[in-house]
């Protein structure tokens, strides 16, 4: 029997039929005991009847009800008794009936007492089979249970566990082997669906594998040739191989611009996708912050006087972050020289660390530009999305910066994010979880 | 100065050889592969060898190789390296006295040669 309900239903069936089968036994033991009983009573009256006798008057119709008596009496010894009792009452003779009457009284209290042993004996089988019937009944509800326990509820409970374990086990669990009953139905159910996830898992691995490695390609084989036209266009602008009119002059310099741009988007693309591949793991290094965010500013020097803008750097001697430094300069870079392209001649931005009160470092990119509407403020965020203002209608960059920020400080297990207010500027911040104070830096 | 440029791809040596020669005032030879690089710089006197790393019949370290391997020429040479040739830098600054990462500004490689070659002592 393979299945659950059928096991369940024979266990039912086996546990009921012995307990009717007991039952019917008990019930037939107590007819017998009424029987006897009966039977009983029956020599109590023949007794009764006996005592009389002696002190009976004849009458012919006394003698045929007496021989009516006769007819009941089953037992062959006793009929004997009472036959010789009656032929005495018969022929009238007191003396011969006063024995008679002796004898037959002795029969009826020898059979008497073998009723009595019988109806004991009995009465014994009753209780044993009543007993029987109620303990399978109990018994059997007990190991039904039981059986309920074992085949249905600890099964489910193991399934749970093993579909939790394919959740947590990245997603290979399947049932090698399921049972061939309901629960293996499940199994296999599971086992499907399992599959159905793993294939859909390793589709989606293809296609992101492929997507990545398509970017690179791509980025790789434009970047050569964009190269070649960078360099064809800066020796023409430079006017070393003949000098060009004003117009020309120009247009070249437009071409050059262009070209930046192109390529800034272009690397910005490679390490976009380099990053979300996860092809590329964190190289993380207890730092100094100051450090960190000098060298960082520094690259961003020329930028910022370019622009006449002027970087703030909050001074933190003893902060150690815990992060993969080149990534992170990115990050940083991304979010300093968006803050320098929005803001202001002679505006100032300014980097301040603060603690946040679930004991993340946040890190403030602080700017005087010109904010950003609510509305705006994550779609920035989004690939190819940028902010545009009246004074700035298109500030030329790719539109992968924040992006890339974003996927850098998510991969150090921070968040990112912006506050602004329209006409004051825009605090841009990220947190980082891993900080620490180091006492032993401020000593030194 | 005289140079020895060894680059394959075409655009890349044209912009490198017009800078070399309209900016820095030197005059170029600009060879298309490693062989023919090796060929030249054993039978012709140069002050300054350009090898690219990654070239056609010979690398540009298989190139310096040789043409160190010969013993009598002592001519510096620089590299012109992709970002992904990073591994080979060491050996690059072991037969060369330097590298010039690709992509360059065209208009700066003949300051970036001065500077490689006054720093390692050829130029003064």
């Amino acid at each position: 029997m393979k299945s659950i309900r059928g096991m369940l239903a024979l266990l039912t069936f086996l546990i009921l039929g012995a307990s009717a089968l007991a039952a019917w036994r008990a019930w037939d033991a107590r007819q017998q005991v009424l029987a006897v009983e009966a039977k009983m009573t029956s020599s109590m009256e023949t007794r009764t009847i006996l005592l009389m006798m002696e002190e009976l008057p004849y009458f012919d119709e006394t003698l045929r009800r007496l021989n009516l008596e006769l007819q009941r009496i089953d037992n062959d010894e006793r009929r004997i008794a009472f036959k010789d009792a009656l032929d005495a009452y018969a022929a009238r003779k007191p003396e011969k009936l006063k024995r008679a009457i002796r004898s037959a009284l002795r029969a009826e209290s020898k059979y008497h007492e073998e009723l009595r042993r019988q109806r004991a004996v009995i009465e014994d089988r009753v209780v044993k089979f009543a007993g029987l019937a109620w303990g399978i009944l109990a018994a059997g509800l007990m190991w039904s249970l039981l059986a309920i326990n074992t085949l249905i509820f600890r099964q489910l409970r193991h399934l749970s566990r093993r579909m939790l374990d394919f959740l947590v086990d990245r997603y290979s669990y399947q049932f090698s082997n399921p049972e061939a009953n309901e629960l293996g139905d499940l199994q296999r159910t599971f086992n499907s669906l399992a599959q159905k996830v793993i294939n859909t898992m390793d589709d989606l691995k293809r296609l992101d594998s492929a997507k990545s490695e398509f970017l690179s390609i791509a980025s790789h084989e434009l970047r050569t040739p964009m190269t070649s036209i960078k360099g064809s266009l800066s020796l023409l602008a430079s006017g070393v191989v003949g000098q060009l009119d004003t117009n020309s002059l120009r247009l070249i310099k437009i071409a050059e611009g262009e070209t930046d741009r192109l390529i800034r988007l272009i690397n910005d693309l490679l390490d976009l996708a380099k990053i979300e591949s996860g092809n590329l793991p964190l190289n993380c290094q207890w730092t100094s912050w100051d450090q960190f965010c000098r060298r960082t500013l520094e690259g961003l020097a020329g930028l910022a006087v370019n622009a006449d803008v002027r970087l703030e750097q909050m001074s933190l001697p003893q902060l150690e972050v815990n992060i993969d430094s080149d990534r992170l300069q990115q990050a940083l870079t991304n979010l300093v020289s968006n803050a320098i392209k929005f803001s202001p001649k002679g505006g100032t931005v300014r980097i301040s660390v603060s603690r946040a009160r679930s004991g993340e470092l946040i890190v403030s990119v602080i700017d005087q530009g010109p904010g950003i509407p609510p509305r705006d403020r994550d779609l920035i965020f989004e690939k190819f999305r940028q902010g545009t203002t009246k004074e700035n209608p298109l500030v030329k960059g790719t539109g992968l910066g924040l992006a890339i920020a974003k996927a850098l400080v998510e991969e150090h297990g921070g968040g990112i994010g912006v506050d602004s207010e329209v006409g004051v500027g825009s605090t841009f911040w990220f947190t980082l979880p891993h900080w620490r104070e180091n006492a032993d830096r401020l000593a030194a | 100065m005289q140079i020895l440029l060894a680059e394959d791809d075409q655009a890349v040596s044209l912009i490198t050889s017009l800078s070399l020669e309209k900016i820095g005032g030197h005059q170029v030879t600009v060879v298309e592969d490693g062989e023919a690089a090796v060929d030249l710089a054993t039978r012709q006197a140069f002050d300054l060898i350009i090898l690219d790393g990654m070239m056609p019949k010979k690398s540009g370290l298989q190139a310096a190789q040789e043409i160190r391997g010969a013993g009598l020429i002592t001519t510096p040479i620089i590299f012109l390296s992709a970002k992904s040739d990073e591994r080979d830098i060491r050996e690059f600054l072991e037969l060369g006295v330097g590298y010039i990462a690709k992509p360059f500004e065209p208009t700066q490689i003949c300051s970036h040669i001065d500077e490689i070659l006054a720093r390692t002592g050829f130029k003064t």
